[in-house]
Protein backbone atom coordinates (compact mmCIF):
# COMPACT_ATOMS: atom_id res chain seq x y z
CA UNK A 1 0.00 0.00 0.00
CA UNK A 2 1.14 3.43 -1.11
CA UNK A 3 1.74 5.58 2.25
CA UNK A 4 0.34 8.65 0.41
CA UNK A 5 -2.03 8.10 -3.02
CA UNK A 6 -3.62 11.22 -4.87
CA UNK A 7 -6.11 10.68 -7.57
CA UNK A 8 -7.32 13.00 -10.24
CA UNK A 9 -7.21 15.89 -7.13
CA UNK A 10 -8.14 19.76 -8.26
CA UNK A 11 -8.90 22.97 -6.03
CA UNK A 12 -10.56 25.78 -7.47
CA UNK A 13 -11.42 29.04 -6.23
CA UNK A 14 -13.61 30.66 -7.82
CA UNK A 15 -13.20 30.58 -11.54
CA UNK A 16 -9.35 29.61 -11.14
CA UNK A 17 -7.37 26.07 -10.53
CA UNK A 18 -5.37 26.55 -7.95
CA UNK A 19 -4.93 22.57 -8.87
CA UNK A 20 -5.93 20.68 -11.54
CA UNK A 21 -5.75 17.41 -12.10
CA UNK A 22 -3.05 15.81 -9.60
CA UNK A 23 -2.17 12.09 -9.77
CA UNK A 24 0.83 11.13 -7.35
CA UNK A 25 2.05 8.47 -5.41
CA UNK A 26 4.52 8.32 -2.85
CA UNK A 27 6.45 5.57 -0.91
CA UNK A 28 7.33 5.03 2.55
CA UNK A 29 11.14 5.72 3.46
CA UNK A 30 12.29 8.62 0.89
CA UNK A 31 12.39 12.35 1.42
CA UNK A 32 10.58 13.82 -1.27
CA UNK A 33 11.14 17.65 -2.82
CA UNK A 34 7.89 19.31 -3.27
CA UNK A 35 9.46 21.97 -5.53
CA UNK A 36 7.93 24.87 -7.56
CA UNK A 37 7.77 28.45 -8.55
CA UNK A 38 6.17 30.63 -5.82
CA UNK A 39 2.02 30.10 -6.85
CA UNK A 40 2.81 26.75 -8.20
CA UNK A 41 -0.15 25.11 -6.06
CA UNK A 42 3.13 23.11 -3.59
CA UNK A 43 1.10 24.57 -0.08
CA UNK A 44 -2.21 24.41 -1.60
CA UNK A 45 -1.52 20.51 -2.18
CA UNK A 46 -0.39 20.34 1.25
CA UNK A 47 -2.93 21.88 2.83
CA UNK A 48 -5.44 19.50 1.08
CA UNK A 49 -3.32 16.85 2.79
CA UNK A 50 -3.61 18.16 6.09
CA UNK A 51 -7.61 18.72 6.02
CA UNK A 52 -6.72 22.54 5.96
CA UNK A 53 -8.66 23.17 2.47
CA UNK A 54 -11.49 21.14 0.87
CA UNK A 55 -10.79 19.53 -2.92
CA UNK A 56 -12.93 19.88 -5.57
CA UNK A 57 -12.57 17.11 -6.70
CA UNK A 58 -10.84 13.65 -6.36
CA UNK A 59 -9.63 11.89 -3.15
CA UNK A 60 -6.42 11.79 -1.32
CA UNK A 61 -5.01 8.82 0.52
CA UNK A 62 -3.26 8.26 3.08
CA UNK A 63 -2.67 4.99 4.00
CA UNK A 64 -5.21 4.14 2.73
CA UNK A 65 -6.95 6.52 5.06
CA UNK A 66 -9.01 9.49 3.92
CA UNK A 67 -7.98 12.65 5.15
CA UNK A 68 -9.49 12.43 8.86
CA UNK A 69 -8.65 11.47 12.41
CA UNK A 70 -6.95 8.59 11.07
CA UNK A 71 -4.42 10.23 8.86
CA UNK A 72 -4.05 13.14 11.05
CA UNK A 73 -2.23 10.37 13.79
CA UNK A 74 0.04 9.51 11.42
CA UNK A 75 0.93 13.28 9.90
CA UNK A 76 3.20 15.39 11.02
CA UNK A 77 3.03 18.32 9.65
CA UNK A 78 5.02 21.71 9.83
CA UNK A 79 3.01 24.71 8.38
CA UNK A 80 4.88 27.64 7.12
CA UNK A 81 3.51 30.28 9.67
CA UNK A 82 3.64 30.51 13.45
CA UNK A 83 0.43 28.34 15.07
CA UNK A 84 1.40 27.96 18.36
CA UNK A 85 -1.30 29.93 21.02
CA UNK A 86 1.10 32.71 22.04
CA UNK A 87 0.40 32.61 25.77
CA UNK A 88 1.15 29.39 26.34
CA UNK A 89 5.03 28.11 27.87
CA UNK A 90 6.90 25.82 26.13
CA UNK A 91 6.21 23.24 28.38
CA UNK A 92 2.91 23.61 28.14
CA UNK A 93 3.03 22.74 24.41
CA UNK A 94 5.20 19.71 24.76
CA UNK A 95 2.67 18.57 27.40
CA UNK A 96 -0.39 19.54 24.73
CA UNK A 97 1.65 17.45 21.96
CA UNK A 98 1.32 14.52 24.14
CA UNK A 99 -2.05 14.81 25.27
CA UNK A 100 -3.14 14.66 21.48
CA UNK A 101 -0.46 12.84 19.71
CA UNK A 102 0.59 8.97 21.11
CA UNK A 103 3.26 8.70 19.28
CA UNK A 104 5.09 12.23 20.49
CA UNK A 105 8.08 11.94 21.97
CA UNK A 106 8.46 14.30 24.86
CA UNK A 107 11.75 13.59 25.86
CA UNK A 108 13.54 13.87 22.50
CA UNK A 109 11.16 16.96 22.22
CA UNK A 110 13.26 18.51 25.69
CA UNK A 111 16.70 17.12 23.87
CA UNK A 112 16.41 19.36 20.71
CA UNK A 113 14.48 22.39 22.53
CA UNK A 114 18.02 21.95 24.79
CA UNK A 115 20.33 21.21 21.96
CA UNK A 116 18.83 24.41 20.26
CA UNK A 117 19.45 26.60 23.40
CA UNK A 118 15.65 27.12 23.73
CA UNK A 119 14.02 27.32 27.42
CA UNK A 120 11.20 25.30 27.81
CA UNK A 121 9.68 27.34 30.49
CA UNK A 122 9.69 30.25 28.23
CA UNK A 123 6.38 31.49 27.00
CA UNK A 124 6.17 31.82 22.94
CA UNK A 125 4.78 35.58 23.45
CA UNK A 126 8.41 36.42 24.54
CA UNK A 127 10.66 34.34 21.95
CA UNK A 128 11.21 35.70 18.01
CA UNK A 129 9.55 34.58 15.79
CA UNK A 130 12.86 32.31 14.61
CA UNK A 131 12.65 30.99 18.33
CA UNK A 132 8.53 29.70 17.25
CA UNK A 133 9.98 28.10 14.06
CA UNK A 134 12.27 26.01 16.07
CA UNK A 135 9.75 25.23 18.76
CA UNK A 136 7.28 24.25 16.41
CA UNK A 137 10.27 22.19 13.83
CA UNK A 138 11.25 20.47 17.17
CA UNK A 139 7.55 19.48 18.27
CA UNK A 140 6.82 17.98 14.59
CA UNK A 141 9.97 16.27 14.23
CA UNK A 142 9.71 15.18 17.77
CA UNK A 143 6.81 12.76 16.85
CA UNK A 144 7.33 9.27 15.42
CA UNK A 145 5.23 9.78 12.21
CA UNK A 146 5.22 8.16 8.96
CA UNK A 147 5.05 11.26 6.98
CA UNK A 148 6.50 14.02 7.87
CA UNK A 149 4.90 17.74 5.66
CA UNK A 150 7.26 20.18 6.14
CA UNK A 151 5.96 23.75 4.28
CA UNK A 152 9.02 25.94 3.82
CA UNK A 153 10.62 24.47 7.22
CA UNK A 154 14.33 26.84 5.75
CA UNK A 155 12.97 30.70 4.92
CA UNK A 156 13.44 33.37 6.65
CA UNK A 157 16.29 30.76 8.49
CA UNK A 158 20.23 31.36 8.38
CA UNK A 159 22.61 29.42 6.98
CA UNK A 160 23.55 27.59 10.17
CA UNK A 161 20.52 26.93 11.18
CA UNK A 162 19.39 25.94 8.00
CA UNK A 163 21.81 22.97 7.97
CA UNK A 164 21.09 22.57 11.66
CA UNK A 165 17.34 22.05 10.53
CA UNK A 166 18.18 19.69 7.95
CA UNK A 167 20.45 17.81 10.05
CA UNK A 168 17.05 17.28 12.75
CA UNK A 169 15.44 16.55 9.59
CA UNK A 170 17.96 13.74 8.67
CA UNK A 171 18.47 12.45 12.11
CA UNK A 172 14.76 12.38 13.42
CA UNK A 173 12.52 10.69 11.02
CA UNK A 174 12.48 6.94 11.54
CA UNK A 175 13.20 4.93 8.28
CA UNK A 176 9.93 3.56 7.05
CA UNK A 177 8.77 6.88 7.47
CA UNK A 178 8.79 9.64 4.68
CA UNK A 179 9.24 13.58 4.27
CA UNK A 180 7.94 15.58 2.03
CA UNK A 181 9.75 19.15 1.96
CA UNK A 182 8.34 21.96 0.16
CA UNK A 183 10.84 25.21 -0.61
CA UNK A 184 12.32 27.27 -2.91
CA UNK A 185 15.81 27.03 -1.69
CA UNK A 186 16.38 24.03 -4.00
CA UNK A 187 20.47 23.78 -3.59
CA UNK A 188 20.17 23.49 0.07
CA UNK A 189 18.54 20.61 0.66
CA UNK A 190 19.34 18.59 -2.89
CA UNK A 191 21.98 16.60 -1.00
CA UNK A 192 18.79 14.95 0.99
CA UNK A 193 16.63 14.15 -1.11
CA UNK A 194 15.84 11.13 -2.73
CA UNK A 195 12.75 12.18 -4.87
CA UNK A 196 11.41 15.37 -6.43
CA UNK A 197 8.27 16.75 -7.90
CA UNK A 198 8.11 19.37 -9.30
CA UNK A 199 4.85 21.58 -9.67
CA UNK A 200 4.12 24.28 -12.39
CA UNK A 201 0.71 25.92 -12.87
CA UNK A 202 -1.35 23.58 -10.30
CA UNK A 203 0.02 20.69 -12.19
CA UNK A 204 2.53 18.09 -11.63
CA UNK A 205 5.33 19.04 -14.32
CA UNK A 206 7.90 15.91 -13.11
CA UNK A 207 8.63 13.53 -10.82
CA UNK A 208 11.86 11.74 -10.56
CA UNK A 209 14.10 10.06 -8.55
CA UNK A 210 17.07 12.53 -7.87
CA UNK A 211 20.15 10.32 -8.51
CA UNK A 212 18.21 9.27 -12.14
CA UNK A 213 17.41 12.60 -12.91
CA UNK A 214 20.60 14.23 -12.37
CA UNK A 215 22.13 11.59 -14.26
CA UNK A 216 19.95 11.84 -16.90
CA UNK A 217 20.15 15.83 -17.16
CA UNK A 218 23.64 15.51 -16.14
CA UNK A 219 23.05 18.89 -13.59
CA UNK A 220 22.08 19.31 -10.13
CA UNK A 221 18.24 19.50 -9.03
CA UNK A 222 18.53 23.32 -8.97
CA UNK A 223 19.84 23.65 -12.12
CA UNK A 224 17.66 21.74 -13.91
CA UNK A 225 14.25 23.75 -11.81
CA UNK A 226 16.44 26.68 -13.27
CA UNK A 227 16.19 25.50 -16.33
CA UNK A 228 12.61 23.84 -16.53
CA UNK A 229 10.90 27.34 -14.85
CA UNK A 230 12.88 30.11 -16.55
CA UNK A 231 10.86 33.24 -16.71
CA UNK B 1 -10.44 13.73 22.74
CA UNK B 2 -13.29 15.89 23.63
CA UNK B 3 -12.31 15.69 27.08
CA UNK B 4 -8.67 16.98 26.04
CA UNK B 5 -9.97 19.68 24.07
CA UNK B 6 -12.08 21.12 26.44
CA UNK B 7 -9.06 20.89 29.23
CA UNK B 8 -7.27 23.65 26.90
CA UNK B 9 -9.94 26.05 26.34
CA UNK B 10 -11.16 26.12 29.75
CA UNK B 11 -7.45 26.67 30.46
CA UNK B 12 -7.50 29.18 27.68
CA UNK B 13 -10.79 30.93 29.63
CA UNK B 14 -9.71 30.89 32.87
CA UNK B 15 -6.33 32.72 32.07
CA UNK B 16 -8.70 35.96 30.38
CA UNK B 17 -11.17 35.72 32.74
CA UNK B 18 -9.61 35.10 36.31
CA UNK B 19 -9.09 39.00 36.30
CA UNK B 20 -12.50 39.85 35.97
CA UNK B 21 -13.62 37.30 38.48
CA UNK B 22 -10.56 38.67 40.81
CA UNK B 23 -11.26 42.26 40.77
CA UNK B 24 -15.29 41.89 40.81
CA UNK B 25 -14.97 40.48 43.87
CA UNK B 26 -12.31 42.84 44.82
CA UNK B 27 -14.80 45.67 44.43
CA UNK B 28 -17.60 43.96 46.21
CA UNK B 29 -15.45 43.35 49.42
CA UNK B 30 -14.26 47.14 49.33
CA UNK B 31 -18.15 48.41 48.76
CA UNK B 32 -19.02 45.97 51.36
CA UNK B 33 -15.87 47.75 54.03
CA UNK B 34 -16.88 51.06 52.79
CA UNK B 35 -20.06 51.19 53.50
CA UNK B 36 -19.50 51.91 57.06
CA UNK B 37 -23.15 53.12 59.25
CA UNK B 38 -21.67 56.82 59.37
CA UNK B 39 -19.82 57.77 56.61
CA UNK B 40 -18.34 60.79 56.20
CA UNK B 41 -17.94 62.70 52.63
CA UNK B 42 -14.86 60.81 51.23
CA UNK B 43 -16.02 57.37 52.01
CA UNK B 44 -19.06 58.00 50.71
CA UNK B 45 -17.32 59.15 47.17
CA UNK B 46 -14.91 55.93 47.58
CA UNK B 47 -17.83 54.24 48.56
CA UNK B 48 -20.01 55.08 45.16
CA UNK B 49 -16.64 54.51 43.05
CA UNK B 50 -16.00 51.23 44.27
CA UNK B 51 -20.08 50.03 43.74
CA UNK B 52 -19.42 51.45 40.38
CA UNK B 53 -16.18 49.37 39.53
CA UNK B 54 -17.95 46.10 40.96
CA UNK B 55 -20.66 46.85 38.94
CA UNK B 56 -18.38 47.24 35.49
CA UNK B 57 -16.73 44.26 36.57
CA UNK B 58 -19.80 42.32 36.48
CA UNK B 59 -20.64 43.97 33.11
CA UNK B 60 -17.78 42.88 31.97
CA UNK B 61 -17.99 39.19 33.16
CA UNK B 62 -20.76 38.46 31.24
CA UNK B 63 -19.50 40.82 27.83
CA UNK B 64 -16.17 38.92 28.12
CA UNK B 65 -17.48 35.69 28.06
CA UNK B 66 -19.06 36.22 24.90
CA UNK B 67 -16.84 38.13 23.04
CA UNK B 68 -14.10 35.59 24.45
CA UNK B 69 -15.82 32.66 23.18
CA UNK B 70 -16.76 33.87 19.78
CA UNK B 71 -12.53 35.54 19.92
CA UNK B 72 -11.57 31.93 20.86
CA UNK B 73 -13.66 29.62 18.07
CA UNK B 74 -12.50 32.72 15.37
CA UNK B 75 -8.74 32.23 15.93
CA UNK B 76 -8.88 27.92 16.77
CA UNK B 77 -10.88 27.16 13.51
CA UNK B 78 -9.82 29.88 10.93
CA UNK B 79 -6.84 31.61 12.09
CA UNK B 80 -3.16 31.08 12.28
CA UNK B 81 -3.73 28.77 15.34
CA UNK B 82 -6.18 26.61 12.91
CA UNK B 83 -2.99 25.31 11.33
CA UNK B 84 -2.28 23.04 14.50
CA UNK B 85 -6.45 22.74 15.21
CA UNK B 86 -7.77 20.85 12.00
CA UNK B 87 -4.52 18.86 11.81
CA UNK B 88 -4.92 17.46 15.90
CA UNK B 89 -6.18 13.87 15.36
CA UNK B 90 -10.04 14.85 16.70
CA UNK B 91 -13.28 14.85 14.72
CA UNK B 92 -14.75 18.55 13.76
CA UNK B 93 -17.74 17.71 16.26
CA UNK B 94 -15.74 17.45 19.11
CA UNK B 95 -13.45 20.78 18.70
CA UNK B 96 -17.05 22.35 18.05
CA UNK B 97 -18.47 20.36 21.12
CA UNK B 98 -15.64 21.54 23.18
CA UNK B 99 -16.22 25.51 22.35
CA UNK B 100 -20.12 24.72 23.09
CA UNK B 101 -19.32 23.20 26.55
CA UNK B 102 -16.82 25.38 27.51
CA UNK B 103 -19.01 28.52 26.71
CA UNK B 104 -22.10 26.88 28.66
CA UNK B 105 -19.37 26.45 31.80
CA UNK B 106 -17.98 29.89 31.59
CA UNK B 107 -21.50 31.49 31.86
CA UNK B 108 -22.52 29.31 34.67
CA UNK B 109 -19.28 30.37 36.12
CA UNK B 110 -20.04 34.31 35.94
CA UNK B 111 -23.46 33.62 37.01
CA UNK B 112 -21.54 32.18 40.30
CA UNK B 113 -19.43 35.25 40.40
CA UNK B 114 -22.06 37.80 39.60
CA UNK B 115 -24.08 36.42 42.26
CA UNK B 116 -21.46 36.17 45.08
CA UNK B 117 -20.37 39.29 43.89
CA UNK B 118 -23.78 41.32 44.55
CA UNK B 119 -23.88 39.30 47.74
CA UNK B 120 -20.60 39.91 48.96
CA UNK B 121 -21.37 43.89 48.12
CA UNK B 122 -24.95 44.33 49.47
CA UNK B 123 -25.99 41.12 51.57
CA UNK B 124 -27.67 42.46 54.94
CA UNK B 125 -30.80 40.54 56.55
CA UNK B 126 -32.95 43.35 55.82
CA UNK B 127 -31.65 43.75 51.84
CA UNK B 128 -33.08 40.14 51.86
CA UNK B 129 -36.03 40.37 53.52
CA UNK B 130 -36.74 42.79 51.17
CA UNK B 131 -35.68 40.59 48.02
CA UNK B 132 -37.23 37.77 49.32
CA UNK B 133 -40.63 39.65 50.03
CA UNK B 134 -40.68 41.67 46.71
CA UNK B 135 -40.20 37.80 44.70
CA UNK B 136 -43.09 36.80 47.54
CA UNK B 137 -45.39 38.95 46.05
CA UNK B 138 -44.52 38.26 42.45
CA UNK B 139 -44.71 34.65 42.78
CA UNK B 140 -48.03 34.75 44.78
CA UNK B 141 -49.48 37.19 42.62
CA UNK B 142 -48.79 34.35 39.65
CA UNK B 143 -49.43 31.83 41.44
CA UNK B 144 -46.03 29.97 41.35
CA UNK B 145 -43.20 28.97 43.52
CA UNK B 146 -39.94 30.97 44.61
CA UNK B 147 -38.02 27.88 43.21
CA UNK B 148 -39.55 28.19 39.69
CA UNK B 149 -40.10 31.47 39.11
CA UNK B 150 -36.10 31.83 40.27
CA UNK B 151 -35.08 29.05 37.93
CA UNK B 152 -37.24 30.60 34.70
CA UNK B 153 -35.94 33.61 35.29
CA UNK B 154 -32.36 32.41 35.01
CA UNK B 155 -33.07 29.52 32.34
CA UNK B 156 -34.48 32.47 30.00
CA UNK B 157 -31.74 34.87 30.63
CA UNK B 158 -28.99 31.89 30.24
CA UNK B 159 -30.54 30.55 27.01
CA UNK B 160 -30.91 34.03 25.62
CA UNK B 161 -27.14 35.23 26.27
CA UNK B 162 -26.48 31.37 25.27
CA UNK B 163 -28.55 32.09 22.03
CA UNK B 164 -26.85 35.10 20.89
CA UNK B 165 -23.31 33.08 21.14
CA UNK B 166 -24.60 30.39 18.93
CA UNK B 167 -25.90 33.80 16.48
CA UNK B 168 -21.97 34.40 16.97
CA UNK B 169 -20.62 30.83 16.13
CA UNK B 170 -23.11 30.48 13.34
CA UNK B 171 -22.06 33.68 11.90
CA UNK B 172 -18.53 32.90 12.15
CA UNK B 173 -18.78 29.64 10.51
CA UNK B 174 -21.00 31.00 7.05
CA UNK B 175 -19.34 34.08 6.98
CA UNK B 176 -15.59 32.61 6.79
CA UNK B 177 -17.25 30.03 4.30
CA UNK B 178 -18.51 32.39 1.70
CA UNK B 179 -16.15 35.14 2.22
CA UNK B 180 -12.80 33.34 2.81
CA UNK B 181 -11.70 34.83 5.85
CA UNK B 182 -13.45 38.11 6.07
CA UNK B 183 -14.52 39.20 9.32
CA UNK B 184 -17.20 41.67 8.44
CA UNK B 185 -19.56 39.28 7.05
CA UNK B 186 -19.47 36.82 9.53
CA UNK B 187 -20.45 39.99 12.01
CA UNK B 188 -22.90 40.67 9.81
CA UNK B 189 -23.95 36.95 9.42
CA UNK B 190 -24.14 36.48 13.54
CA UNK B 191 -26.39 39.84 13.85
CA UNK B 192 -28.66 38.41 11.18
CA UNK B 193 -29.14 35.33 12.78
CA UNK B 194 -30.17 36.35 16.27
CA UNK B 195 -32.72 38.84 14.71
CA UNK B 196 -34.19 36.38 13.21
CA UNK B 197 -34.12 34.01 16.19
CA UNK B 198 -35.63 36.68 18.56
CA UNK B 199 -38.36 37.05 15.51
CA UNK B 200 -38.55 33.40 15.29
CA UNK B 201 -39.30 32.81 19.02
CA UNK B 202 -41.50 35.84 19.24
CA UNK B 203 -43.72 34.96 16.00
CA UNK B 204 -43.83 30.59 17.40
CA UNK B 205 -45.48 32.43 20.48
CA UNK B 206 -47.74 34.68 18.74
CA UNK B 207 -48.71 31.47 16.84
CA UNK B 208 -49.42 29.73 20.18
CA UNK B 209 -50.80 32.38 21.47
CA UNK B 210 -53.73 31.95 18.69
CA UNK B 211 -54.87 28.77 20.88
CA UNK B 212 -54.63 30.47 23.71
CA UNK B 213 -56.17 33.65 24.46
CA UNK B 214 -54.39 34.96 27.61
CA UNK B 215 -51.16 34.52 25.33
CA UNK B 216 -52.50 36.44 22.33
CA UNK B 217 -53.44 39.52 25.29
CA UNK B 218 -49.83 40.29 25.25
CA UNK B 219 -49.97 41.04 21.66
CA UNK B 220 -53.22 42.75 21.94
CA UNK B 221 -53.24 45.04 24.78
CA UNK B 222 -51.21 48.36 25.28
CA UNK B 223 -50.67 47.73 29.07
CA UNK B 224 -48.06 45.70 30.59
CA UNK B 225 -50.57 43.25 32.79
CA UNK B 226 -49.42 40.01 32.46
CA UNK B 227 -51.64 37.44 32.84
CA UNK B 228 -50.63 34.32 35.39
CA UNK B 229 -51.13 31.89 32.40
CA UNK B 230 -49.65 34.10 30.28
CA UNK B 231 -46.55 34.37 32.06
CA UNK B 232 -46.23 30.95 32.61
CA UNK B 233 -46.92 30.06 29.08
CA UNK B 234 -44.34 32.49 27.84
CA UNK B 235 -41.51 31.74 30.03
CA UNK B 236 -42.15 27.61 29.20
CA UNK B 237 -42.68 28.08 25.49
CA UNK B 238 -40.07 30.33 25.11
CA UNK B 239 -37.30 28.20 26.90
CA UNK B 240 -38.39 25.38 24.77
CA UNK B 241 -38.20 27.26 21.66
CA UNK B 242 -34.60 29.00 22.62
CA UNK B 243 -33.51 25.16 23.39
CA UNK B 244 -34.75 23.99 20.04
CA UNK B 245 -33.10 27.02 18.14
CA UNK B 246 -30.01 26.82 19.87
CA UNK B 247 -29.40 23.32 19.37
CA UNK B 248 -30.79 23.58 15.62
CA UNK B 249 -28.09 26.00 14.94
CA UNK B 250 -25.27 23.79 16.88
CA UNK B 251 -26.23 20.54 14.46
CA UNK B 252 -26.27 23.64 11.67
CA UNK B 253 -22.47 24.72 12.68
CA UNK B 254 -21.47 20.53 12.49
CA UNK B 255 -22.83 20.35 9.38
CA UNK B 256 -21.11 22.83 7.78
CA UNK B 257 -17.59 22.05 9.61
CA UNK B 258 -17.92 18.54 8.76
CA UNK B 259 -18.08 19.83 4.81
CA UNK B 260 -14.50 21.16 5.11
CA UNK B 261 -12.87 24.25 5.61
CA UNK B 262 -10.84 26.23 3.51
CA UNK B 263 -8.26 27.95 5.96
CA UNK B 264 -6.27 30.68 4.37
Amino acid sequence: MELLEIKDLSKKYENKYALKNINLKLSSGKIIGLLGKNGAGKSTLIKLINDLLTPTDGEILIKGNKVGVESKKIISYLPERTYLNKQMRVNEVLNYFEDFYDDFDIQKAKRLLKDLDLDDNQKLSKMSKGMQEKVQLVLVMSRNADLYILDEPLGGVDPATRDYILDTILSNFNENASVIISTHLISDIERILDEVVFIDKGEIALQSDTDELREKENASIDEIFRRMFKC
Amino acid sequence: MLIKLLKYDLKYMIRNMCVFYILSVFFAITTRLLSLPEQTVMIKILSRISSGCMIAMIADIIINVMMRSWVRFRDSIYKDESYLTHTLPVTKNDLYNSKFIQTLIFFFVGFVFVILSLFIAYYTPHTWLIIKEYIKAITTGFNMSMLFFITITFLIIFLELFNAIQCGFLGIILGYKMSNGKTGLSVLFGFVFYLISQTLVLSLVFVYGLFDNSVMELFKSGTINIDVNAFRVLAIVSSILYLIIIFGMSIICKKVLNKGVDIE
